[in-house]
């Protein structure tokens, strides 16, 4: 295959794609064709180094494998898995399907769903934004489409499992979730492969459309193999009295770049927006984020929280914007780095773009070793030194993971930690 | 180039800043910038030889930088149409009394001889592009402490000139740092000896007034070990009718044990844009102080910055910013931490009222080296009407181990309770804001010479009046 006009059509007769769909990879593939790719010159880039990757090297698609992670998810209300760049297994509780549900691959979707998918795909994370958003819109893999119907509640979560396990391959997986007047529920995106994987390019990228007065938690787990170059989009369009609760959790990649957006467009729309991420041996991270609020009596809320080890380096970028007639907006924004090692780098650019003057918005931006009196503390009670530096660290991530709506995906972070921290 | 628009400076300008002096110069070098006006300027000084290269180095430096990209809108700005060069009166005068009718009707103004009787050490005002009146206190020259213009300083202290001069900021810094160091005049030159504490603060009064005509003058400021000095610089400037371009460059060295404090109330008129570098390296166990006051000015585009060289090194920044109708006061600070222990923080305050513009743009650096290293800053913005915007952008890396760094920032109104509590005693709602953001203000009021705290306040108030409906 490869990045060629040629590589869209075929994924798109594979799925045997609607027209429209196909139409909107073409036009992808222009702006991919167009746009340049990222210098140090672009503000956006100036931290974050993209010369070393070749995207041409990673232009195979990564086909079904049959090895899958060990464990079982349990516990949820429906599950939609992936191996490389395809479909698994699609499975709802058949009381949600009867209740109107949709949970299906986003290449099954266009076909039954074309109304909502055909005005909602790719117009929050738009191909025109960069050459990466780019190709991932013409040439995604297939992906998750949920919509829950108004009023429709789901006790459990729903969770989208991507599991790659080849290397030297392109996996971009994209889910489109879209919430119904007042419906509430939890969705998980788990975005697994093992730890000495190959190198290879991943996406991962999510839009989610809240309708008036949804409740809908979102979590990004993201630990692909430590070799790989991960860049993703997720952006959330938030209407009235909608609320938002939105996790990433990175742990993987030796590259990994995410933009989470969300754009509070209805009055009463709170968006909580928070992160916990580990990034240690080589691993580079980088985080932009924006929270847009276009009309007033909007909330949102960032919290950012990193740990970093070795010769790990982590860029955080975010901004708040107040659009000239969201009054009475309230937004706040918070990154804080724990820099366990004398050779880790980070940066945090917490960025404020005010228009209004009804507003209260606060940020805050701290990079800063363990304090030695905490870890004082505890080595006076006979805790070793290397148990009690986890322990600050599990108490410098618990005021976020305690939030994350799911226990399996909780688990998984604990077990990364106790890995990386013994 | 676009062509210029038309600017708005305000009817009541007269009334509230006072003067205008008509034009009358000795000397009025072409509009435009080349090669022949560079070396012009420089015969016309008698500089030494490797002043005149080195400007016509940093003409070609300029001409091949781009123009920053980030920031205010730069683009109207027309280099050709402006004059690079004008000398106000022949000769430098010694005392007051031998100024230019007109030069001493415009200080009488702003108030300068009062101030010097006060409490001044030395003034060194500037008139157009060169300084023409000058005095110090005779104890401060016996003490060895040298406080003249910038082109004196050349002539007269050629190899300390030369040691230091454009090492903080070399010409290839920016843009803005080329074209001064290709044509600039005027300035001033403070060096102060090992040990001597100047404890009076030395003040130089800067004013434009000629219409298109640039100010690039050049400061270089050298604290020698264990000295101290306060330099305070203040502007006012009459009206124009067509875009002025101020773009100074400030050098300062403060050597192991010294402390340098530099003040500056910034007050040019609105159609002025101020694009100034200054940067100062401190050495071991020194200090240097930032308190920077921007008022006036339709952009202006400052990052005061310190390059923490040595250990125990400590650096300050302490930023206000009021923006007003038509105004964008993109400012901030710059703290670079090279060596071990150093310290550095950065307070802003910035106010916006009828459609102004306050941007902070700060950078923190903890190079690999600057181990057990802290930085702090804070950012409070206040807007005082829903036409008004304020920005924040805190650039952090942190490349050192052991090190903290904070930053904290919030955007707010004035609170209806403060605005409350006043009005129920009577007074009125435009004072009462006045006196909150006067409130708001002051921990960097309280920082400066009397004089010019009373000053500041008033100026605050001219700029609150008739603000709120």
């Amino acid at each position: 295959m490869g990045f060629t006009l040629q590589g869209v059509e075929e994924i798109a007769s594979l799925h045997g794609e609607p027209d429209w769909l196909l139409e909107r990879r073409r036009n992808a593939f222009d702006v991919f064709e167009r746009l340049p790719m990222p210098s140090r010159i672009d503000e956006e880039w100036r931290r974050t180094d993209v010369s070393g990757l070749d995207m041409a090297k990673f232009s195979e698609f990564e086909h079904r494998n049959g090895a899958g992670p060990a464990e079982a998810l349990e516990g949820v209300a429906g599950t939609v898995t992936m191996r490389g760049s395809e479909i698994e297994a699609v499975r709802l509780d058949p009381e949600l399907a009867g209740a109107g549900v949709v949970l299906e691959p986003i290449s099954v979707a266009a076909k039954t769903h074309p109304e909502l998918l055909e005005t909602l795909l790719f117009t929050q994370v738009r191909a025109e934004r960069d050459r990466f958003a780019a190709l991932h819109a013409a040439f995604f893999a297939d992906g998750t489409f949920l919509y829950v119907p108004d009023g429709v509640v789901i006790d459990k979560p729903i969770v989208g499992q991507v599991f790659s396990a080849e290397g030297g391959t392109a996996v971009l997986p994209h889910t489109l979730i879209v919430a119904g007047r007042g419906s509430r529920f939890n969705y998980l995106d788990e975005y697994l492969s093992p730890a000495d994987e190959a190198a290879g390019y991943k996406s991962g990228s999510a839009e989610l459309f809240l309708g008036e007065a949804a409740s809908v938690g979102y979590v990004a787990l993201q630990k692909w193999g430590r070799n790989a170059w991960h860049l993703a989009d997720q952006r959330a369009r938030l209407d009235k009295d909608a609320s938002l609760r939105l996790f990433n959790v990175t742990l993987g990649a030796r590259f990994s770049k995410t933009r989470v957006e969300a754009s509070l467009q209805g009055q009463g729309a709170e968006a909580e927006l928070k992160a916990i991420y580990f990034a240690s041996g080589e691993q580079f991270f980088d985080f932009h984020t924006l929270q847009d609020h276009q009309v007033g009596n909007t909330r949102s809320d960032l919290l950012f929280k990193g740990a970093l080890q070795d010769v790990a380096r982590t860029v955080y970028a975010g901004l708040i914007r107040i659009e000239k007639g969201a009054a009475r907006s309230d937004a706040y924004q918070a990154n804080r780095n724990l820099v366990l090692s004398d050779h880790a780098k980070a940066t945090s650019i917490p960025m404020l773009e005010i228009d209004n003057n009804d507003v209260r918005c606060t940020h805050g931006a701290t990079v800063g070793p363990v304090d030695p009196q905490h870890l004082f503390y505890l080595r006076s009670r006979g805790i070793p030194e290397t148990t009690a530096k986890r322990m600050i660290v599990q108490g410098f991530f618990g005021d976020v993971l305690e939030r994350i709506p799911f226990e399996h995906a909780r688990r998984l972070i604990e077990t990364e930690l106790e890995a990386r921290l013994g | 180039m676009a062509t210029v628009p038309k600017v708005d400076v305000g009817t009541d300008y007269k009334e509230k800043y006072g003067f205008f002096v008509p034009e009358e110069y000795v000397f009025k070098a072409k509009r435009g910038l080349n090669p022949e006006i560079v070396k012009e300027i420089s015969w016309m000084k008698q500089e030494p030889e490797w002043m005149t290269k080195m400007r016509l180095r940093s003409l070609e430096i300029f001409r091949k930088k781009p123009m920053p990209t980030w920031g205010a809108d730069l683009s109207v700005i027309d280099f050709e149409n402006i004059f690079y060069y004008l000398k106000a009166s022949d000769k430098q005068s010694k005392t007051w009394e031998e100024l230019p009718p007109d030069i001493k009707a415009t200080y009488d103004r702003l108030g300068v001889p009062e101030a010097e009787r006060k409490f001044l050490a030395g003034v060194s005002a500037q008139y157009e592009s060169e300084v023409v009146y000058h005095s110090l206190q005779k104890e401060l020259t016996a003490k060895g402490v040298i406080f003249t213009d910038t082109d004196s300083a050349l002539r007269d202290h050629p190899e300390l000139f030369k040691e230091y001069f454009g090492t903080v900021i070399p010409p290839a810094d920016n843009k803005f740092a080329a074209l001064n160091t290709a044509v600039w005049s005027g300035g001033s030159f403070i060096y102060v000896p090992k040990g001597v504490r100047v404890d009076i603060p030395l003040q130089a009064y800067f004013r434009i007034n000629a219409e298109n005509m640039g100010q690039f003058e050049r400061t270089l400021i050298i604290c020698d070990e264990g000295s101290f000095v306060h330099y305070i610089e203040g502007c006012t400037a009459p009206i124009y009718t067509t875009d002025s371009l101020h773009s100074a460059v400030v050098e300062i060295i403060v050597k192991k044990d010294a402390r340098c404090r530099y003040t500056t109330i910034q007050n040019w008129s609105t159609n002025v844009f101020n694009l100034v570098t200054k940067r100062a390296m401190a050495y071991a166990d020194a200090t240097m102080e930032w308190v920077d006051g921007n008022l006036g000015s339709q952009i202006t585009m400052k990052y005061p910055s310190v390059y923490l060289m040595e250990p125990g090194a400590k650096g300050d920044v302490l930023s206000v910013a009021f923006a007003g109708k038509g105004q964008h006061q993109d400012a901030g600070g710059k703290m670079i931490h090279v060596a071990p222990n150093t310290t550095s923080t950065i307070t802003s305050k910035s106010i916006s009222k009828a459609g102004g513009r306050t941007s902070y743009r700060g950078h923190i650096k903890m190079y690999p080296d600057a181990k057990n290293s802290k930085s702090f800053v804070k950012c409070d913005a206040l807007l005082l009407d829903d036409e008004s915007r304020s920005d924040t952008y805190p650039y952090n890396d942190v490349d050192a181990e052991n090190v903290t760094l904070g930053h904290e920032a919030t955007v707010s109104k004035v609170s209806d309770e403060q605005l409350f509590y006043l009005m129920s005693r009577g007074i009125t709602r435009s004072e009462a804001e006045t006196m909150i953001v006067n409130g708001f203000i002051e921990p960097f009021t309280k920082e400066l010479p009397l004089e010019y705290a009373v000053e500041l306040n008033r100026l605050i108030q001219l700029e609150m009046e008739g603000s709120v409906g």
